[in-house]
């Protein structure tokens, strides 16, 4: 904090320097990427851990991640655990409610591929992939909250690395 | 207000809610806010666990039957193993048994902690989540420490547990449940005499013995209706008989006194687990298991005491490396059930906190 | 009550209606016949002594000859515990109900319905739960079961 109160201190002597110049595609990503809201779709073990992550030890909400109950109010679907067929529309209805632009993470080896262990299930869908399209892949049964938290840290230097237009001709 | 005419109106709760713990649905009949009538809809997360594990050999199950029930794994693991034990007539070595026991019982209170978590972030308090799950932490610790993984655990084998524990384990193990043992205490001064909390717990959601016995109902919901009955004492299984502990009964059957019950066995566990880490034995952690585990053509059902209730195992062997079946059976399964009996006159408030209460799983419902 | 009193209790009592199967070492396991399932549990669960008022687990095994259906079943006060099957043929299974009896039964049965295609007669509410709406593809955990789009696990030596 202190940076920041030091910071119109010293932009103030320059003439002009209350005015930060900067490009639209810059403020966007940087606002985006530092403020990520996720959709809470826990439906097997991954939603244990996840939930593990954003409470004490491991705190998300440092990364701005911030739990959100409703599609409509978040950026991205942190997908966690098993999608069975019977699960399969209901995934991709939310996604269809949430807002552009709009990100998803397949969390755990189940999102995936079909999991280590469900590869003769007549009910799971072998990966979430074939329902919604995926920015970043977790693998793990289920993964740590580290590697939960580095997936989301590559999520935001993602969309660091976009252009503004990418998103507007999706 | 008899006179306001009023008309039914259906509500659709899940299969993507925050309160239902997973992917449960369930269609409510309204009348204003009243619930008088609740509608299950199960099967979001059926994976088929059953059908998968007849195709797999018994020491291929253990690890599939993890995912049956991720909050405690390790009883899972547990069943699984006591029934082809049973089957194959295995004797478990001396000091598997106690650590068995000492993760059984650690992963009971990891699972309550859950419990008391969640159920009071439904309820509308945050901080008793943040505060039950940064106690669970150290039992993650403990596990990770012994097999590796923080949640799907692999280490009860068939014929003993998979590797030993480090050194530094019984030490660690002793300030955990320590520490835990203080926060219980804290726990309860944090919500009991919270006048909200109160509010919203006592009298609310009243479950009859009768109607328990009858839905098969067990676990902490049947002790809490005042039925005293656990397996781990009337059916005893490993070497709980050789510990002094209490089996906690609430005689009231409400939404407060299932909280409370679980806050108890928490510190029951803690007295087992210290009184196993007295007497953990030197020796031998595995029986001699062949890898291609071929037990006697037969059947066998085991039951055990999990934090949900009564889960068990069915086993139908003949006589090959593959069972024939495996029916696996939860105690939410039966506690799901008995919610549409709830529907006289709750507001869906309620309902939450009723639900809350019950801590379903869905794995162990759709399996 | 011990195991081996429980069996001889229900030999000596129930002898017309449930015959024991040899299990060696473990609970009680009794076969009754399809028709007088009824009967029995209502007995098991009224007889005094007994007083098995807690249906455990059920379910159905398919062994490609003959379905079996286990009930297990097991007592609050008496703490006593055992088994009794029902062998059936594979054409036209159907058994009734014993809701009235054990209410928990009401969605195992359900479950046997709609995963092996076992009919429940009195149930009441045979509607599918666990598969999704609109399966057509049978009834997935017989042994037979095949659908095109389903991998099997290879055989490893």
């Amino acid at each position: 904090m202190g940076l920041i109160k030091k910071l119109p201190y010293y932009s103030e002597k320059i003439p002009g320097g209350a005015i930060v110049l900067t490009s639209l595609e810059a403020t966007l990503q940087f606002a985006q990427a530092k403020s990520l809201w996720y959709l809470l779709f826990g439906t097997a073990c991954c939603a244990i851990e996840l939930m593990c992550t954003g409470a004490s030890r491991y705190d998300f909400d440092r990364l701005g991640m911030i739990f959100r109950a409703s599609p409509r109010q978040s950026d991205l679907i942190l997908a966690a655990g098993t999608i069975t067929k019977k699960m399969a529309p209901r995934l991709r209805r939310l996604y269809d409610q949430m807002a552009e632009p709009r990100y998803v993470i397949a969390m755990g080896g189940c999102t995936v591929k079909g999991g280590p262990f469900y590869y003769d299930s007549y009910a799971v869908e072998k990966g979430i992939d074939h329902i919604v399209p995926v920015d970043i892949y977790i693998p793990g049964c289920p993964p740590r909250p580290e590697s939960l938290m580095e997936g989301c840290l590559h999520l935001s230097e993602k969309i660091r690395r976009q252009k503004l237009s990418d998103w507007q001709e999706k | 207000m008899s006179a306001v005419r009023t008309e039914e109106f259906m509500v659709n709760m899940g299969p993507h809610h925050p309160s239902t713990h997973g992917v449960c649905r369930l269609l409510l009949t309204m009348d204003g806010e009243k619930v008088i009538k609740i509608e299950p809809y199960i099967g979001y997360l059926h994976r088929s666990i059953e059908k998968i594990c007849e195709n797999r050999t018994y020491h291929q199950c253990i690890p599939i039957l993890d995912r049956f029930e991720y909050v405690t794994a390790m009883s899972c693991n547990y069943v699984f193993s006591l029934a082809a034990e049973k089957l194959a007539q295995i004797e478990v070595p001396e000091r598997a048994e106690y650590l068995r026991v000492i993760m059984l019982e650690l992963n009971r209170i990891a699972s309550h902690l859950i419990f008391f978590g969640t159920t009071a972030m439904d309820l509308g308090a945050l901080t008793p989540f943040l505060y039950a799950l940064r106690e669970r932490e150290y039992i993650m610790d403990l596990f990770e420490m012994t097999c590796g993984q923080r949640l799907t655990y692999n280490y009860i084998r068939i014929g003993g547990v998979s590797r030993d524990i480090p050194a530094e384990f019984v030490p660690k193990c002793r300030e955990a449940i320590k520490i835990i043992d203080q926060k219980v205490d804290e726990y309860m001064a944090l919500l009991n005499g919270n006048p909200i909390w109160q509010k919203r717990t006592i009298g609310v959601g009243y479950l009859s013995p009768e109607l328990a016995v009858a839905y098969g109902v067990s676990g902490p919901i049947l002790r809490a209706s005042g039925v005293d009955f656990d397996i781990r004492r009337d059916d005893p299984y490993s070497i709980y008989d050789r510990f002094d502990f209490e089996i906690p009964v609430r005689p009231n059957g409400d939404v407060f006194d299932r909280y409370m019950l679980r806050l108890d066995e928490i510190k029951q566990s803690v007295r087992i687990i210290s009184q196993a880490l007295d007497g953990l034995p030197e020796g031998e952690i595995k029986a001699k298991v062949p890898l291609k585990f071929k037990p006697p053509a037969g059947e066998v059902y085991s039951r055990i005491e999990n934090s949900r209730g009564e889960m068990g195992v069915y086993i139908l062997s003949d006589g090959t490396e593959k069972p024939v079946r495996v029916k696996t059976r939860g105690g939410s399964y039966n506690h799901l059930q008995v919610l549409p009996e709830f529907a006289t006159d709750i507001l869906i408030a309620d309902l939450v906190a009723i639900f809350a209460s019950f801590d379903i799983i869905m794995p162990e419902v759709d399996r | 009550m011990t195991r081996d009193q429980l069996k001889d209790y229900i030999g000596s009592k129930y002898a017309s209606l449930m015959t024991p199967l040899d299990t060696g070492r473990f609970d009680p396991m009794f076969e009754v016949k399809a028709d007088r399932l009824f009967e029995v549990s209502r007995a098991l669960r009224d007889d005094e002594n007994l007083k098995l008022d807690f249906l455990c687990n059920m379910h159905a095994t398919d062994t490609r000859e003959n379905f079996e259906i286990v009930y297990s079943i097991a007592s609050i006060t008496t703490k006593l515990r055992l088994d009794f099957k029902i062998v059936m043929p594979y054409q036209n299974a159907e058994i009734d109900s014993v809701q009235e009896v054990w209410p928990a039964a009401n969605w195992y049965e359900r479950e046997m319905w709609e995963l092996f295609g076992i009919n429940v007669k009195n149930h009441g509410n045979l509607k599918r739960f666990l598969l999704p709406d609109d399966w057509n593809q049978g009834h997935p955990m017989r042994k037979d079961w095949d659908a095109p789009d389903f991998v099997r696990m290879p055989e490893i030596q």
